[in-house]
């Protein structure tokens, strides 16, 4: 098992190493630094925007006097509970993203290293793709039932469950397609040399698809912090999660965009935070149960 | 202990199917039989009565559907293409920084951070005919301002950029993953064995690639089938019906005119196109391969 | 007017007047005692937070308490749709955009507010908005008239002609009468890319549909011949209705913006917010916007007069108003409590809080107060002056479908896609169908030129 060491500096030197040829660094380079303007352009775009009044807004304005009426607005405004919006979000997402990549990485395993027989692993993988094609907005009516009737209607447990739901298919596709990029005479000589298959799977596999799980766990924190029909219909003010929140600027005749920016800058602020957090907690916890 | 380890098997599996299956089961059903019947709201109370047939024939009559479905189509492979090609191309780049790669994945994350709403309002300002910041640049270059959301022919091109915006992240998210945690003796290998960067590229990376890259287009191809936000809050369809979508379309079925049992048979459509555009996609793919 | 209007303004004449009138003065408010807290779901709107500070108000003289939840626009409907087809409703007053209100009266969903009180009345000095909170079951349409009452009007939203006040006297130009008037003003004024004689809605869907309605009433023309009789017999084919089209197609070419088939209210708004549009059909929510520096480049300088009238003389404009009614699926003591807090909403007290704090009130005798005589509340004699004509467009259970036909035919003859002949011709085809399907009495026109 000392073979497979997980080393944090010299894996991505090496591997770096074998992408990047001389003559066209200066090229990747500049493409590279390219498609960073274009994703961030429209983001500093709003950014801009949330400092602006609305008549700035209106007539596009540069240069313009900035305001803090927006984050203001946003923050302390009568309407407005933002600061609990985005720790009811915060408390959801987290949760459910937890949740899901516990039962789904468990899951994709599961199907990837045990010889199940093929109709288990086709209804189990066929079954959450069709769901998935599902429009939520069908979906509603009938959770809406369910939960009032189970008294669960209005709770965060109510959102968790239905976000875990509909995060379950990618996150079982994903960590399916990263179990099985670990080559299987890893997990062999790992059992050969005396592990249970539990251990196996805790020390020895999953490190080797960290990668992957803190891209699904994004994913799977990102879907879920964004969704928008159901944590609408399942709660009411107190629960109200960050897009309902941000909802309420898109009214009926007109967009009050200011708030929409500051809000929506900080709406991603804690999960920019969290997601940074995340990544070096997940790997350092993994890597320590794997280098002997 | 040892029995944890024994039926390891199945309480791994477990979890996830009773989960899934308890939550989604009641929905399903409901769906499948809303899509034969039709809902009637009288005293307080709902009507169902058993009417497949109508609910064909509404399908049939509809005016709004075909061109929905070509629109859908033409968003779906021309959204979809050009995200995955940026997002591996962007991976590949990435993947040979040797420094500053959880800052790049972070930067290149924060479009699908942005709650959707507030995506396609934005938009909708940045592309503003007289104030947006797109023509405002055309103008001062001296150019004629463009109709990005007026014009039939700009509308769904102004709509599909605003998508790739938005999910190439997604892609990249993916494929850089899966680009990491390539096994780096087996590139080495092949590098000492003596292969060229675009042999590299060809007959190792992309290969083990693979995986990832099919899990990415098949969801990044759902999403795009299912996409309603962005274009709801930019052209809501328009001008004409050149940005009808069949979720839009859909969504007014449904939600705006209450026909449930219509918009049910509707949603079932939609998921037999997702399925028979990814049946001959994946046939498509096997033939090149071959 | 009907027979209960007149019974009721005879009894006033005969010999209340002398007691209401001081009554008036005395006790602008209702005391409507102790009552259970109650939920109000409530739309996130330009005017909700004059509503929230009236609800205040209400909570600091009774004592009694009131949640209001807001809601985005976009889910109000699904979230008041939930409420009511389930076991209890959360929420004690709903407030149900008027394209929406037949849904909830022919479902059933909701209790006639005499039913909880049989001593309720909505006071003669609200507005009836065209009777959009009475529902006559049998001949399904939303009249008074053998109708029950099933809500009140909180907001009442018309369209009101915004012109620049400035540009005009410059110009020397009266305030428009007619919309001749508006497209002779419009083209002289007109200046592209600087000012923009007249914009409207031509947004597809909703947008351009609500706007073209009051055109389309202005020139004589509906969508039924006599549905509150049961004549379906579609007329949105007809001449007149092809001369509004036109006319409002010629007013968006010449004088609005390149990007015409794409502009939404709240481009509009912006359009003359910033300057750039001389005259613009308005909702009256928006009105005081124009008077905020922080939203308005044109500070009072933006002044309304009613939605002009066509070429016969009759004026038209398209009634949006919000509905307050009581669901049925809740507790009675609720009920009352509810019934209670509208009470007080509707006293002239509360509408001229409402009106102080920035709300659009509902009461006449509001309009005709002192607070006519503030710049601020400018519009006050072009709202009154348009209840006078201003009618319920799509009072039908159809009405969201045809929304949705017209807003896509009208907007591809304006784009260009079609003829106006032919874009009202495959609407009326299609409505007709639509109401054959629904098992209506109807018919059509003889197809228009193309």
């Amino acid at each position: 098992m000392s073979e497979v060491a997980v080393d944090a500096v010299e894996v991505p030197r090496r591997a770096a190493a074998a992408f990047t040829p001389a003559h066209r660094g200066v090229l990747g380079a500049a493409l590279l630094v390219l498609a960073l303007a274009a994703v961030l352009g429209p983001f500093a775009w709003i950014l801009t925007t949330s400092f602006k009044y609305q008549i700035a807004i209106y007539s596009g304005e540069w240069p313009f006097t900035p305001t803090l009426a927006n984050y203001a607005d946003v923050l302390f405004g009568r309407r407005s509970d933002f600061v609990a919006n985005v720790t009811n979000s915060l408390v959801v997402a987290s949760a459910s993203t937890a949740i899901v990549l516990v039962v789904a990485t468990l899951a994709a395993y599961s199907l990837h290293r045990f010889r199940w027989p093929r109709w288990v692993t086709g209804a189990l993988l066929g079954w959450t793709l069709v769901f998935h094609m599902i429009p939520v907005m069908t979906l509603i009516g009938p959770w809406y039932v369910a939960f009032r009737a189970l008294g669960l209607y209005d709770t965060r447990m109510a959102l968790i469950l239905t976000h875990v739901t509909i995060n379950l298919p990618m996150t079982l596709w994903l960590m399916r397609a990263f179990f099985a990029e670990v080559p299987p005479e890893i997990e062999e000589a790992a059992l050969v040399d005396g592990c249970r298959p539990l251990q196996a799977f805790r020390r020895v596999t999953l490190p080797l698809v960290v990668p992957g799980l803190i891209a699904s766990g994004i994913l799977a924190f990102i879907f879920s912090w964004n969704e928008f029909p159901i944590a609408l219909s399942l709660t009411s003010r107190e629960l109200a999660t960050v897009p309902v929140a941000i909802a309420r600027f898109a009214q009926q005749y007109e967009t009050q965009h200011g708030q929409m920016a500051a809000a929506s800058i900080i709406a991603t602020l804690p999960a920019v935070l969290l997601m940074a957090l995340g990544q070096r907690f997940i790997v350092r916890g993994l890597t320590l149960g794997a280098v002997k | 202990m040892e029995l944890v380890n024994r039926t390891f098997r199945h309480w791994s599996l477990v979890p996830a199917v009773l989960l899934f299956a308890v939550l989604t089961l009641y929905p399903t059903v409901n769906l499948v039989r809303m899509s034969v019947s039709t809902i009637e709201f009288t005293q307080g109370g709902e009507a169902w009565s058993f009417t497949p047939l109508r609910n064909l024939a509404l399908l049939r009559a509809d005016e709004v559907v075909p061109p929905a479905v070509r629109n859908t189509l033409l968003f779906v492979v021309a959204a979809v293409t050009i995200e995955m090609a940026l997002g591996l191309g962007l991976a590949l780049l990435v993947a040979g920084v040797t420094r500053g790669k959880g800052l790049i994945r972070t930067v290149m994350i924060l479009p699908i951070l942005v709650p959707p709403v507030a995506i396609g309002s934005m938009w909708k300002l940045l592309y503003n005919y007289d104030f947006g910041v797109f023509n405002q640049a055309l103008v001062a270059l001296g150019l004629p301002p463009a109709n990005w959301l007026g014009s039939t022919s700009l509308a769904m091109w102004s709509v599909v950029a605003v998508d790739v915006w938005h999910w190439v992240p997604f892609v990249f998210l993916i494929l850089f993953a899966a680009v990491e945690a390539l096994p780096v003796d087996v590139l080495e290998a092949a590098r000492v064995d003596g292969a060229t960067r675009p042999q590299l590229l060809r007959r190792v990376i992309l290969p083990l690639l693979r995986p990832a890259i099919v899990v990415a287009l098949l969801f990044r191809t759902i999403l795009a089938f299912k996409v309603f936000d962005e274009v709801y809050l930019l052209t809501s369809g328009g001008p004409g019906t050149s940005t009808e979508l069949i979720t839009l379309h859909l969504y007014k079925v449904f939600f705006e005119q209450n026909q449930l049992g219509y918009g049910a048979l509707l949603s079932l459509a939609l998921i037999a196109a997702i399925l028979a555009v990814l049946l001959v996609g994946g046939q498509g793919v096997r033939v090149a391969r071959a | 007017m009907n027979i209960r209007n007149l019974l009721h303004r005879v009894l006033v004449a005969a010999g209340a007047c002398a007691v209401v009138a001081p009554a008036l003065a005395q006790a602008p408010f209702v005391d409507v005692g102790k009552q259970p807290p109650i939920t109000i779901v409530t739309p996130s709107a330009p005017w909700y937070p004059a509503f929230e500070k009236t609800v205040d108000l209400y909570e600091k003289q009774t004592g009694n308490k009131v949640k209001l939840d807001v809601t985005p626009f976009v889910g109000i409907l699904e979230k008041m749709r939930n409420a009511v087809r389930s076991g209890q409703s959360p929420y004690d007053l709903l407030m149900i955009n008027s394209p929406n209100t037949v849904e909830f009266y022919e479902g059933g969903f909701l209790t006639p507010l005499k039913e909880i009180d049989a001593s309720f009345d909505v006071p003669k000095e609200v507005f009836s908005y065209g009777d959009s909170g009475w529902w006559n079951a049998q001949k399904r349409w939303r009249t008074a008239n053998g109708g029950q009452l099933m809500a009140f009007t909180p907001l009442g939203n018309v369209q009101l002609l915004h012109y620049r006040g400035d540009v005009f006297r410059q110009a020397g130009l009266a305030p428009p009468k007619t919309w001749q008037d508006v497209l002779a003003a419009c083209t002289k004024l007109s200046d592209p890319p600087k000012m923009y004689g007249f914009v409207a809605r031509g947004e597809r869907g909703n947008g351009i549909r609500y706007d073209w309605h009051s055109v389309l009433m202005a020139e004589g023309g509906d969508v039924a011949r006599n549905a509150e009789a049961g004549d379906f017999t579609v007329i949105i084919n007809s001449p007149q209705a092809k001369n509004a089209l036109d006319l409002f197609i010629e007013l968006m070419k010449k004088c609005a913006p390149p990007n015409y088939g794409s502009l939404g209210q709240g481009d509009v708004i912006q359009l003359l917010a910033t300057g750039k549009a001389a005259m613009a059909d308005v909702v009256v929510a928006a009105t005081a916007s124009f008077d905020d520096p922080a939203k308005s480049a044109v500070v009072g300088k933006v002044d309304t007069v009613p939605l002009p009238a066509g070429r016969g003389g009759a004026r038209g404009a398209a009634i949006g108003n919000w509905n307050t009614a009581v669901p049925k699926n809740l507790p009675d003591a609720q009920k009352k409590a509810a019934l209670a807090f509208s009470r007080w909403f509707l006293s002239y007290g509360a509408q001229r809080a409402f009106a102080e704090a920035g709300g659009i009130p509902n009461r006449s005798d509001v309009y005709t107060s002192d607070l006519a005589k503030l710049p601020a509340y400018r519009w006050f004699p072009a709202y009154l002056e348009t209840q006078k004509f201003a009618a319920q467009d799509l009072g039908y259970a159809e009405g969201s479908q045809i929304d949705q036909i017209l807003g896509l035919r009208l907007n591809q003859a304006l784009i260009g896609e079609m003829s106006s002949g032919k874009a009202l011709n495959a609407a009326a085809r299609e409505i007709e169908e639509l109401f054959r399907k629904n098992g209506r009495k109807t018919g059509s026109l003889p197809p228009l030129p193309e």
